[in-house]
């Protein structure tokens, strides 16, 4: 190698790299016209679309100004349905996380046949949501389900429950099937992280005398603690937003008791037809969800 | 030393439980899906069919129209899927290799959309496809499915493309070759398998998406697998599970072929799309 002279004296963008930043641009340029199209555009049409009220089946309305901004803050639908969604969010999440880092913690482990091991507790994620709640709705049966039975000859229960059709059950039952579905997501990532552990921290924290228990608190977990916040932020905005499961598996009810905003919005645009409400309303629930968005976008320019 | 033999044998013991326990769900789908009618309603269940029988996934293929459905699916996923991993290819090749105004912050929108829930998207969306007329197409399909799969092929694109060292590029640029050439001869095949395994988490993600489907398409000819399968439930008067069972694992062979493919791509994907960010 004899050339050397790769990049030209600074003093302005040379005219190759100027050509480079024009083809840079060319090559985005379908990328942001699609985006536009099917992102930005829709996202700007859903704010115009709050201030009017529109009839779904003949797509008519007018311009209401802030009423539906009104009706949001103050008919309660809302903030009941934030609440919902706040207890169906922390419920699932919680469990995710606590399954997540113990079946990773144990799989990390040289237990017997480890990759078919994994690949079993991977498969619930990868799964469409129609088949998980298919499959529930079938083991939650109250006369045939297994999981009644199950609990039965276990002794756990004496009768079979209603589970999907009555409070706390429905709310119980969604997160249980949440918690099923996502928490390979936790597995995956902390396993990733696990891996990447230097092995003399634990010998360190042996010759020092302590127990597993304790190398637990003092190394594994302040090494997980950043990719464990990077999951948070990211699952609970995931699961903030989650339709399909909680649609398909109680539609919301019983009444509203499970109705997360997601159904909320569906609700009011296609049952209720009101889709300048529903506007409104998704409007509402992209706010309160910018908190973590923006908490993670951060998170995410300092790392890189 | 017995507790030196113990301990492994409780952890594996432990550990194989609970992995059953976790796939317990999807053994009975399996279970059912083999059972006679008559067996399904037995109380208490048998936990093992005593007979098995392949009519549910006779009667699903030839008396529903799962086939359509099915065929719909391979079609919605797999345009989404090349539409998708073509622009994003070169968007993600653009976003890391080249210096332009605007660069850092179109990969922010670009996270920011990846994060945005469908609901907000979904009436304007709707709204729009009733307008250009093509509201119950699977093109309108494939168009919605790019407003999650895009952002999300893009983002773990993008990642992919800064784990090739630079120096590759600019070597083959000294030694005279076009910028296009360099991502062609150089960077394309360094960067295939990160390539092959955006598409197959798009096609995964385009695969099982239920909301769009509901909301844009509804006649049977060109519903997906998702609201299809489901239509099959809600239509029928009483819901025959062991049908319903036979079409959830038929809906999910494809994924299962995906997923063998995936090992060895997973936690690399995976960390790198999701986590790492």
């Amino acid at each position: 190698m004899t050339t050397i002279a790769t990049d030209p004296p600074r003093n302005g963008p040379s005219p190759l790299e100027r050509s480079y930043s024009r083809l840079g641009m060319l090559l985005i340029a379908p990328t942001i016209v699609v985006f536009s199209a099917v992102i930005v555009y829709p996202l700007l049409a859903a704010i115009y679309l709050s201030v009017f009220s529109i009839y779904t089946p003949t797509l008519e309305g007018e311009f209401v100004g802030a009423d539906n901004y009104i009706e949001m803050l103050t008919g309660g639908v809302f903030w009941s349905s934030l609440l919902t969604t706040l207890i169906w969010t922390v419920g699932t999440l919680s469990l995710q996380i606590v399954f997540g880092v113990g079946l990773a913690l144990l799989l990390h482990q040289n237990i017997w046949f480890r990759s078919l091991a994994r690949s079993l507790v991977l498969f619930p994620y990868f799964l469409s949501t129609v088949v998980a709640v298919l499959v529930w709705r079938w083991l939650f049966n109250d006369l045939y389900g297994a999981l009644n039975h199950g609990l039965m000859q276990v002794g756990i229960i004496d009768m079979p429950l209603d589970w999907l059709g009555s409070m706390p059950n429905a709310m119980i039952g969604v997160i249980l099937v949440g918690a099923w579905k996502y928490f390979p997501f936790v597995v995956i990532a902390v396993l990733a992280r696990l891996q990447t552990i230097p092995e003399n921290l634990y010998e360190a924290a042996r010759i020092d005398g302590a127990g597993p228990i304790a190398r637990f608190w003092d190394v594994t977990l302040p090494q997980l603690r950043s990719v464990l916040t990077v999951i948070i932020l990211l699952r609970a905005i995931w699961d903030f937003k989650e339709f399909d499961l909680l649609y398909l598996l109680t539609g919301g009810g019983p009444v509203t008791s499970t109705q997360t905003l997601s159904l909320l919005v569906y609700q009011e645009a296609f049952s209720l037809n009101r889709m300048g409400q529903a506007a409104a309303y998704s409007v509402g629930m992209m706010l309160v969800m910018l908190v973590f968005m923006i908490l993670y976008i951060r998170r995410t320019k300092e790392e890189s | 030393m017995k507790s030196k033999m113990l301990r492994p044998l409780i952890l594996n013991l432990v550990t194989w439980s609970l992995v059953l326990l976790i796939s317990f769900p999807l053994l009975w789908m399996i279970v059912t899906s083999l059972k006679p009618q008559t067996e399904l309603f037995r109380i208490p269940p048998t936990w093992v069919p005593e007979t098995v029988t392949f009519e549910h996934y006779w009667r699903l293929l030839t008396e529903t129209p799962f086939l359509t459905f099915f065929r719909n699916s391979v079609v919605l996923a797999t345009s989404t899927t090349i539409f998708v991993v073509g622009l994003g290819t070169l968007g993600a090749y653009s976003l890391v290799r080249f210096r332009f105004r605007g660069r850092e912050t179109l990969a922010m929108l670009v996270l920011f959309t990846y994060l945005l829930p469908s609901v907000v998207l979904i009436i304007p969306l709707y709204l729009m496809m009733v307008n250009l007329g093509i509201s119950n197409t699977l093109f309108s399909l494939i168009l919605a499915h790019t407003t999650f799969a895009l952002p999300y092929a893009l983002w773990l694109l993008r990642s992919f493309m800064e784990g090739i060292p630079d120096d590759l590029e600019n070597a083959a640029l000294v030694d005279g070759a076009s910028r296009l050439g360099a991502f062609k001869d150089v960077i394309f095949p360094q960067l295939l398998p990160g390539i092959i395994s955006t598409a197959l988490f798009t096609f995964i993600l385009s695969w099982n998406e239920y909301l769009y489907a509901l909301v844009l398409v509804n006649s049977e000819s060109v519903a997906p697998l998702t609201t299809g399968v489901m239509t099959m439930l809600i239509s029928a008067f009483n819901i025959e599970w062991s049908l319903l069972m036979a079409a959830s694992v038929m809906m999910s062979v494809p994924l299962i072929v995906v997923f063998a493919f995936l090992q060895s791509y997973l936690t690399s994907g995976f960390g790198a799309g999701g986590v790492k960010g």
